[in-house]
This record gives C-alpha cells, structure tokens and sequence, in this order.
C-alpha cells in the first residue's frame, strides 16, 4: 500500500475513487449541482461526475462563488468526499469545504498522475496527513 | 495562532453564539494557511442569501435569528432577484419573496443592503491599506488594486469576519503577497472597456493565480476600465491583485512593483484581444433575445455613457435591453434623469441582480416550490467578458461579445453589432 504525504488543509477522513483533473476548476460554472457532473470545458474530466470521488485538481480559478457550490453539492449530495488541490486553493474554497465538512489535503509530496489513475481506489487521511492507494501495485 | 484576550473572549462566547461559531470557524481557517494571528478589518462584503439555491438564504435569516450583528461597516453581495422591481425580469413573485427574506436579514443584522457587485459605485470605497474581506471576486480586485485595501477572495466566511470584526493574517493581508508575479506589455489598442475587458480575460487565463504588472499604457484608463480589468482577470484567472505602477498603489515604477528584477514581458496584442471578442461570439447575429450592458454593475458614469448612446433612439421591439446597476447608483441615476430617458427609450434598468445571477440561469437548484422556469434564451449580446463566459456555463446560450457602443446598437437595431476595431 503506497502513502504519499499531505498537508492538511481541512482535517477529516475519507475513501473514495481518484479523479485527477489536468486542469485548474471553477466551481461555479464547470460544475451542475444537481448531478454532480463538470459542465465547463475542462478536457481532462469531461462529464465526469466528481460525487463520492477523492478529486485531484492543479488549482481553483474564477469566481469567488466556489464556496457556495461546493456547499450546494453537499445539500444534493453530490459533492467530492475530498478534495486535494495541488497548492493552497482560493480561501473560497477552504471556506466551502470547512462549511460542507469536506476534508481538503493539498501539496502531495508526489504528483497524482506518477501514482494514481482515475478511478483507483484512494483514502484521504487528514488527521495523519496522507493520501493512501488502497490497491497493491502492480495490480489493474 | 496568536490569540488575543478580545479574540479568545468571542470564541468563549462573550458577544453570542453567532459571534463565538464565526471565530471558532475563522481560527480553523487561519490554522489551514498558518496565519501566526489575526487582523482588525475595517470593511466586510459579505453574501446577500440567494434564492436560487436551496438553503442558501437560510444561511443568512438563520445568523439574523440568532441575533447576530455586524460591527464593521459591511454590503451585501448581488442576489437572484431585482428587490426594488421585481416584475422588470420576469421573476416568479414566490422568488422574489424569498429573495425579501435575505434582505430582511441584512436590514436586521445592520449591513448595507447594497446587493451588488460593484458596492464601491454606492459609496463603500475602503481606503489603503485597510483591512477587508470580501466574497466577490471582482470587489476583491478592485479594492486590493486600486485602492489598495487588503484582500483576500474569500468564501461565506466574509460574513464571520463581519460580526467579529476580525480575519486572520494570510494571502493578500500580508505585505510580501502584494507584489509583482508577471510583467505585461499592453500592445493593443485599448479603445473601449470592453477592450480592458478582454485584455484582463487574455491575461488571467495567462498568470493564473498571479499578481500582473502592466508596463504603463498609452493612456491613463478611467475607473470603469480598471473596473472592467479586474473582473475579467478573476474570471479566467483566480487573480486577486494586478498593479499598474504609478497608476495604482502603491509602487511608483515597473521595478518597485516586483521583489527582485522583473521577469521577461509577456505581450499583449491586438489579435490576443480580438481572440477573445471571438470566442465569445458565437451563433448568428440576427436571433438575439436579450441586449445586456452593466457587468460589474454600471457605475454613474456608466449609466451616462449608455443614456447618451441612447438618446434619440428606440430599442427595437423583438429585443429585451437590460441595464444592469446597483439600487444606490440607480436611484442617483434617477436623480440625473438618466433611468426616465432610457426607460422612454425601451430600456430595463435592473438592480440587485443580472442575467447570470437571476432566474436565467440553469446551473442553479432552487426549491421547486419556487416556480422557477429558465425562459428560453437563443443567444444574448454583451460587453464583458465575465458576463460572457458565466452566461456561457450558466444559462447555456449563446453569446456575442461587443462593446457597450456596440451592445446599444443591437439593442437598436435588432441585432448583432460586432465592436468596432481599433486602427
């Protein structure tokens, strides 16, 4: 089992499936509350619903209004379980997922894409500071 | 986190629970960036509950229930609905009620009800180097740039900072986060503010979360451009602070601006800001709903500049003209004489809300008791670039990017009026 360290942004835990965005997300505009689905033009997660995922994303962009749609994906619970920006997202953000009570990990000590792929299964420890691969390697 | 006994006295409940959940929830958010304690802030914009989400207006009326209070002069953010007209976009009277019940709120707990996102146009202008919060991406930049107040692109918890009256120490509150990132060279001819709009729209999706420095332009841009700058620079960017030198505060050269010798210039030119123009004109020119100027809300001397393009002229009777302001700079508009003459002319002056903010939008979940029914929309003619790409992910129309000269005469003639270029 493969841990790569985290710093804790909002503490908490979860488990769920990767989803690794190549690239920078606004919340409000990319994605539909109600399905959970990314609605905005973002090749790498095209139609991806990012509900009950651990979401790998480089950065947030746009509109300081992302609080109040990860907010709302969590009163339709459709909303990731986690969320692990690659650097210290927008206070929007943080606000968003300590309001939701969606634990936020960022700076990996490695880059999603060297040891995950979409849909591996992954668990976000925020009180230990890691993201752990909950499958041997080497395996499909 | 350094707390002092003031801070340590909310948390423990000395002014309310409201106050005591707000810190608790301020030092959580002061910890996750490492903020070693916390600021006094002097201005807050903060939500306005908006009714086109489920549960969102509670998050306020919830806070005036329990009897919480701002203590720092604070404005209330753009809402779903027009509260002075409501009739004048075609809302369901149920959302229009329910909207009334987050102004309430604002009334109850002592903030400005502004609902805009342009409050410094109503007279909330926070001066150098206070501190602020803010939950608007586009105040958030206009006041850290050119007033030169301090912060950040914060989320609900503006609102905790507005009855606490403090934030804590970190990003843009902090004097080694107010420099230079990028340096800018402004080779395009800026005629309009729309062109300041696509220029910021180029350059945001350009420098990501960065501080830009642009090189001095040719001429010295107006307020409404600088306005017009920002937004666009936190739309496709997560800009939070750009710096003309010597234009904005507080860096008098290029040099100053940056910690260190500035990096090579990125150019802007002429086909970089008619690129924009261009993605978002999409769709034919001729099957146009709806005419829309204001975004950000239109300052007093916007509302001057679109009732003289109006004079004399009738908006054509296939097309909608919306004009899109705070409730204070309508009400001086209507002072001037400015709303009558363009309203004699066929036009809609709308406050409080806009096309990607109101019931237009498809991308919202509001409580099917509301009523709420998106009215088709083919495609909708626009000068800002911000407007442009939320109307594009919002409401899902089509758009055609001009200038306000040219948003006017559509509204005129019954279609499309592309900007006309510079030399």
């Amino acid at each position: 089992m493969r841990e790569v360290a985290a710093r804790v942004v909002v503490p908490g835990r979860a488990r769920g499936p990767a989803l690794i965005s190549a690239d920078p997300i606004s919340f409000l505009g990319d994605v539909d509350i109600r399905s959970g689905r990314i609605v905005g033009e973002l090749e790498s997660v095209a139609n991806a619903s990012l509900a009950g995922t651990v979401l790998f994303f480089p950065a947030s962009m746009g509109s300081a209004g992302a609080w109040r749609f990860i907010y709302q994906l969590h009163v339709h619970g459709t909303h990731p379980l986690a969320l692990v920006p690659l650097g210290m997202p927008d206070p929007s953000v943080v606000q968003g997922a300590m309001l939701a009570g969606i634990p936020v990990l960022t700076e990996p000590a490695l880059p999603p894409e060297d040891w995950l792929r979409n849909g591996d299964p992954v668990e976000v420890d925020g009180e230990a500071g890691v993201i752990r691969l909950l499958r041997e390697e080497g395996l499909p | 986190m350094e707390l002092t006994a003031e801070d340590q006295a909310l948390l423990d409940g000395a002014k309310g629970p409201a106050a005591a959940r707000a810190m608790a929830d301020l030092v959580r958010l002061g910890e996750a960036y490492d903020a070693p304690d916390m600021v006094d802030i002097g201005y807050a914009h903060i939500h306005s509950g908006m009714a086109l989400y489920q549960g969102d207006v509670e998050l306020m009326t919830d806070l005036a229930d329990a009897g919480a209070k701002v203590i720092v002069p604070s404005s209330a953010n753009i809402a779903n609905a027009d509260l002075v007209n409501w009739q004048a976009t075609g809302a369901p009277e149920a959302l229009f009620r329910l909207q009334s019940r987050a102004a309430d709120a604002h009334r109850a707990m002592g903030s400005a009800s502004a609902f805009t996102c342009t409050p410094y146009w109503a007279g909330h202008w926070p001066t150098w180097n206070t501190h602020m919060v803010s939950i608007e991406s586009t105040v958030t930049i206009f006041c850290n740039s050119v007033l030169g107040a301090r912060s950040n692109r914060d989320g609900f918890f503006a609102t905790y900072a507005a009855l606490t009256g403090r934030y804590p120490r970190f990003g843009y509150h902090l004097e080694a986060n107010r420099r230079g990132t990028h340096l800018v060279r402004i080779e395009a001819p800026l005629e309009t503010i729309s062109d300041w709009s696509c220029l910021g729209f180029h350059v945001g999706a350009e420098v990501g979360g960065g501080v830009p420095v642009f090189e001095p332009p040719p001429r010295r841009p107006s307020l409404d451009e600088l306005d017009a700058l920002g937004a666009a620079l936190a739309t496709s960017g997560g800009v939070s602070m750009f710096i003309l030198p010597g234009l904005t505060p507080p860096f008098a050269d290029v040099a100053a601006a940056f910690d260190g010798p500035p990096p090579p210039a990125l150019s802007v030119g002429a086909s970089d800001v008619a690129e924009v123009y261009a993605r978002f004109t999409t769709g034919p020119g001729d099957a146009v709903d709806l005419v829309h100027v204001g975004c950000p809300h239109a300052s007093m001397e916007e509302m001057r500049l679109y009732a003289g393009l109006l004079d004399g002229k009738r908006v054509h009777s296939d097309i909608e003209l919306w004009v899109t302001t705070s409730r204070t700079v309508r009400r001086m508009a209507e002072e001037a004489g400015l709303v009558q003459s363009m309203e004699r002319a066929g036009a809609r002056v709308i406050s409080d809300t806009c096309p990607m903010s109101c019931h237009f939008a498809r991308t919202v979940s509001p409580d099917p008791a509301l009523g709420v029914v998106p009215p088709p929309m083919r495609a909708i003619v626009l000068d800002s670039a911000k407007q442009a790409k939320y109307v594009r992910d919002m409401i899902r129309c089509d758009t055609l990017l001009t200038s306000a000269e040219g948003a006017i005469a559509s509204a005129v003639a019954g279609r499309f009026v592309p900007r006309e270029a510079g030399p």
